[in-house]
């Protein structure tokens, strides 16, 4: 065999082993799902879709929690999730029971907690959206002491449920 | 993230240089490098037979614990194939009914275990004055809600309203544009969602959003960004921000579904805008009621 033969078998052999290195190095790096979609890898859809559901919604609460649902659901509080106030399902419920209790806010907390929406010293929030009082100013207008929390007048889930009562009652005003 | 400090001096050292490499050698290497490089290039890769796992999944719907009983939010979409070529969603912030309680950065947190300093979403305060001075505040993202009012600024406000932000899922992302990785992509159905396990933390993404909707995860040094909580929406639920959302202020839907309320607004004549429009984004997520001043 000639010198130049054997150049050109090395040459042709050179560029169909590096051509099957490549080949396989390629394999290697690049991710199954990648461009199926486009220039990515479209199995992190799918990841992204298995992720943990943490919050549910209101009617998985009240799919056990029925006496407060019937509170809930007929007072001015009715589109507040309870999760916010209570935390999430996920460390409340797992596979249908039970794993932890929630915590209930109790005292200061309960006031601190509905100030957070109906502070009116926040300007920002609109009268069209939600009622806003100011603290002490609306305790010295209702006669009642400085320390009282909100909800020793208003049921937290049905804000006006015990007010509108009251009225029923001693038949103050006519109940809407 | 630890920057490594290279030695001193290395390869850096006046007397190699010029490094002792004669012509031919060099001519050698490089053509070596150029064809090895093309050959790598000149063989296409078969996207025919890769990615099966991937269309399998897509087709399947998911599977949700049987013991939660939870309502259909966005109709459509549970127990039927979901077709992610076909989707269209939007999503509404209205920042008149905002009442800045922060519930929504609570949600969030809660849902994603978003590490402290870091936001998915959070609630802006903006304060006008009669000199038209904007003044901006953010305590803690919003998540404490907003207990107090500012005593920092003169008193002669005339317009004080509350901006949630997000991601706004631009068409023509910034983000998506420059990842090296392919990391970070709109997917068919038109979110902008993240692949942790291709992100080097390169922080390019965090740099390119003009929105700051981006942060490096300080636990896993990925970025992490909001995703329109999209595993909920596949599920037919509410983003968890919708979800507990008190006033109504963010609205989400299908713009395929024509009862929607995200569609009746976008096909109303009621004011929307996006944020930082010139900048050609092409946000998926409009404000109603947005004031100038909010970039």
């Amino acid at each position: 065999m000639s010198k130049h033969a054997l150049r050109i078998i090395m040459v042709v052999a050179s560029v169909v082993l590096m051509a099957g290195v490549g080949f396989v190095v390629k394999e290697l790096l690049i991710p199954k799902s990648f461009g199926l979609y486009g220039p990515y890898r479209a199995d992190a859809i799918d990841e992204e879709t298995q992720r943990v559901l943490r919050h549910g919604t209101n009617a998985s609460c009240f799919g056990c929690h029925q006496y407060e649902a019937t509170i809930h659901l007929t007072g001015n509080h009715k589109t507040i999730s309870c999760e916010f106030c209570h935390g999430t399902y996920s460390d409340h419920v797992s596979n249908g029971r039970k794993i932890a209790t929630l915590p209930v806010k109790k005292g200061d907390e309960i006031t601190t907690l509905c100030l957070r929406c109906h502070n009116t010293e926040i300007k920002a929030r609109s009268t069209m959206v939600i009622k806003t009082v100011g603290v002490p100013d609306h305790l010295k207008k209702q006669n009642v002491k400085l320390t009282h929390t909100c909800n020793q007048c208003h049921h937290v889930h049905a804000p006006l449920k015990y007010i509108n009562e009251a009225k029923k009652i001693t038949g103050l005003m006519e109940v809407k | 993230m630890i920057i490594k400090d290279f030695p001193p001096n290395q390869d850096c050292s006046h007397e190699n240089f010029p490094p002792s490499i004669d012509k031919r050698d060099f001519i050698k290497k490089v053509l070596k490098g150029t064809i090895a490089g093309s050959l790598f290039l000149v063989f296409p890769m078969d996207i025919s037979s890769v990615g099966s796992t991937a269309v399998k999944n897509s087709e399947t719907t998911n599977n949700i614990d049987p013991t939660i009983k939870l309502p259909e939010e966005i109709p459509e979409i549970r127990d039927r194939q979901y077709d992610i070529h076909k989707q269209n969603f939007a999503f509404i912030v209205d920042i008149t009914r905002c009442i800045g309680c922060g519930s929504c950065c609570v949600a969030d947190k809660r849902e994603y275990n978003v590490p402290d300093g870091n936001y998915r979403t959070w609630v802006e305060r903006y304060i006008k004055d009669f000199d038209d001075q904007v003044y901006v505040d953010c305590p803690n993202g919003g998540l404490d809600g907003y207990q107090k009012p500012r005593t920092d600024i003169p008193l002669n406000a005339r317009d004080t309203f509350f901006v949630p932000k997000l991601c706004n899922m631009c068409r023509e992302a910034p983000c998506v544009q420059v990842c090296p990785v392919g990391a970070t992509f709109t997917s068919p159905d038109g979110f902008i969602l993240m692949d942790s396990d291709r992100c080097v933390g390169c922080a390019y993404c965090i740099q390119a959003c003009p929105y700051s909707a981006r942060f490096l995860n300080p636990i896993t040094k990925t970025a992490e960004k909001c995703t329109w909580c999209y595993h909920r929406v596949r599920k037919g639920l509410l983003p968890a921000c919708v979800e507990v959302c008190p006033t109504g202020a963010r609205k989400f839907g299908s713009l395929n579904d024509e009862n929607s309320e995200v569609y009746k607004i976008l096909k109303g004549p009621g004011v929307l805008t996006v944020l930082k429009q010139s900048m050609g984004t092409l946000p998926a997520l409009y404000y109603m009621g947005q004031r100038l001043e909010v970039v």
